[in-house]
């Protein structure tokens, strides 16, 4: 943790800047973007092809599946590099769930009314603590829950056969696959929104430098 | 006794000088002590049955002396014929009945063969009081009994007598023209099969069982499953759910059938089941008599299932072809159906037609109608749990929720910006 923190001090030394995102981070972050892009349209394509062709049926399932190994690779990228860093603080739960509400809605406040008469942000923004409430709250569920449901529903129908058991175990293929869909229509929510909010920051650009460079844009 | 011993020892005596000079001129024809019976059947001897009908008794000699049962003789079958009462005078209902009594008779030198039959569906089609089922004689012959070699060359006897229109299919399908052109079907000179080859000639199985059909067809297609798995993802769940002749008769019309299945005991479920029969809770559950929909079939199988505990049933999906006729139009492998859009799309042919089935004791299926919609909802997520097929079946009410997640994923930033805009526009004025 000291050793950590010296780290810290003395990259923020260095840049005059705070750094947030690591590199391993920014690295899973990406391939991350990339991933579900590629995921949500082949995920589009394989459910619609009666509606549009951008590829072959064949095709997206085979991009698909790909894919989808990759980005399980890429979370357990994620998982891994959390796991041995004290950075994990970022996703630890609130034990105090009613003062975690509070902050909660007063950060959704912010958003609706704050941000526009120029407020400060009441989540100050650390290397250890990086997520404002809604934030937190939605990259928890999308990390711990949306992803890994969408990784075993989906291994289980790259496969149907090896995962028999598993399958009628949940109640069927039916049950998989729509669980699945349910996951994919979260993720196309959550996308859309997600690109949208990183276009709140200081700048527009703000939020994007930062995951691309690692380093908090400074503030007016 | 002693009258009837004297008696017989005279008919023996008298027919043997009968018959002697035929025999010496045509020796093919018949043993001798068939000669005796021919003497009388070779002429046009006719009864008066039950039912109205005539049987004609007339028996030709140079036909039955080349069948195989001309070893066993007249005799060999018809040992019930009364020594010294013959020609009885008993009555004989029909042809029907006297057919279904030898039926039995054959069993006595052929008791395997028989067996096999009885676990026919001819047999229990039989057994079923259907007329039109055949028994030995109606593929054998009554006494023109051939050599199996006779059955083998790619005529359709006898098949065809009965299944005219499935061997026209066949004779044209890439099984029927090779056996007639030499069995040049593969390098390895293996012999295209006729009807007996994947249908069994005894034990007559019906081909709506389960996996029997698609394991014939891996029996001489050996490679086949690790063909498909080189290009077909999830090549053994599409070769479970998706009969062969669905891709590989590219010109037929096809259907999703919903068998019910017993989940604990892994077998289909018998029409006859518990309390009653499916078919009584069919036709309550579908009162309206316009096929079953999602809830129709949701209750069907909770209340199959809710038997005591002892039954776990749901229903197995297969893509098949809708006629026994188009199941035998098997096309060469290069023009199978090879697109995966042909079934993976909203509304794909084969979804449009779909049945629920229950198994009969013959293995055969009853079948009712369904809406196609059955395939497309959410009620179906339990009752249709283990039939799923990427884009042509999906749920309906999942895609209105990807409309939802879509507009109200669009909705954040154009409501954000619209609330910015107000909020700055607001503090402008103020």
């Amino acid at each position: 943790m000291t050793t950590t923190t010296m780290n810290y001090s003395r990259e923020q030394r260095k840049h005059g800047k705070v750094y947030l995102h690591p590199l391993p981070v920014r690295l899973w972050h990406w391939l991350n973007a990339l991933g579900f892009t590629l995921l949500i349209l082949t995920g589009f394509q394989i459910r619609y092809v009666d509606l549009f062709s951008l590829m072959s049926f064949e095709t997206a399932v085979k991009m698909h599946n790909w894919v989808g190994f990759a980005v399980i690779a890429n979370w357990f990228l994620w998982f891994v590099y959390y796991l041995f860093s004290e950075r994990v603080t970022n996703y630890h739960p609130d034990l105090d769930p009613k003062a975690f509400f509070q902050r909660y809605f007063r950060q959704a406040g912010y958003y609706s009314w704050g941000y526009f008469q120029g407020d400060d942000k009441p989540h100050k923004v650390q290397p250890h603590d990086k997520f404002n409430p809604m934030q937190k709250l939605t990259y928890q569920f999308v990390m711990f829950i949306s992803a890994p449901v969408t990784f075993l529903t989906g291994l289980m129908m790259w496969d149907v056969q090896r995962f028999q058991g598993l399958i009628e175990m949940v109640g069927g293929l039916r049950v998989v696959n729509t669980v699945h869909v349910l996951m994919f229509i979260l993720f196309v929510g959550f996308i859309i929104t997600h690109i949208y909010m990183g276009f709140l920051g200081k700048k527009p650009s703000s939020h994007y430098k930062e995951m691309v460079t690692g380093y908090e844009e400074p503030h007016d | 006794m002693k009258l009837s011993v004297v008696w017989i020892s005279l008919l023996v005596a008298t027919a043997f000088l009968a018959v002697a000079p035929a025999t010496s001129a045509d020796e093919v024809t018949a043993s001798d002590p068939d000669a005796k019976c021919l003497k009388c059947h070779s002429k046009k001897l006719k009864k008066a049955l039950e039912d109205g009908e005539t049987m004609f008794l007339q028996i030709s000699g140079e036909d039955f002396g080349q069948s195989v049962h001309q070893v066993i003789g007249c005799t060999g079958c018809h040992r019930d014929v009364p020594k010294g009462k013959h020609p009885s005078r008993q009555p004989i209902s029909s042809r029907r009945e006297y057919s279904l009594k030898h039926n039995e008779t054959c069993s006595q030198c052929h008791a395997a063969r028989h067996m096999d039959y009885k676990d026919s569906v001819h047999a229990s089609m039989v057994a079923a009081g259907d007329n039109a089922a055949p028994v030995c004689s109606d593929c054998h012959s009554s006494h023109s009994i051939q050599q199996r070699a006779v059955y083998e060359p790619v005529s359709g006897e006898p098949c065809s007598t009965c299944h005219q229109d499935i061997y026209d299919a066949y004779a044209q399908s890439v099984h029927g023209l090779a056996r007639s052109n030499g069995n040049v079907i593969r390098e390895s000179h293996i012999q295209a099969p006729i009807c007996a080859d994947c249908h069994r000639s005894h034990d007559v199985t019906a081909v709506s069982a389960m996996d029997y059909l698609r394991d014939t067809c891996l029996e001489c297609h050996d490679g086949a499953a690790v063909a498909h798995e080189k290009w077909l993802p999830n090549a053994g769940m599409h070769m479970k759910s998706v009969s062969c002749a669905a891709c590989h008769s590219p010109m037929a019309d096809r259907r999703v059938d919903l068998q019910l299945y017993d989940n604990l005991k892994q077998v289909p479920v018998a029409q006859q089941d518990g309390d009653g029969t499916y078919q009584s809770r069919l036709e309550e559950i579908d009162a309206a008599g316009d096929g079953l929909d999602s809830v129709e079939l949701w209750k069907l199988v909770r209340q199959g299932s809710r038997q005591g505990g002892a039954v776990d049933v749901t229903l197995r999906g297969r893509m098949e072809v809708t006629t026994g006729v188009d199941a035998h139009r098997l096309a060469p492998r290069g023009e199978a159906v090879r697109s995966c859009e042909n079934c993976h799309q909203g509304g794909a042919n084969g979804f449009e037609n779909v049945t629920v089935s229950i198994s009969m004791p013959d293995g055969r299926k009853q079948r009712f109608e369904a809406d196609k919609k059955v395939l497309n909802s959410v009620v179906s997520v339990d009752s249709v749990g283990d039939f799923y097929a990427p884009g042509g079946t999906r749920i309906r009410l999942l895609d209105g929720l990807l409309v939802l997640a879509l507009v109200g994923g669009l909705a954040v930033p154009v409501g954000h910006i619209a609330l910015g805009k107000y909020l700055r526009r607001k503090n402008r004025n103020q």
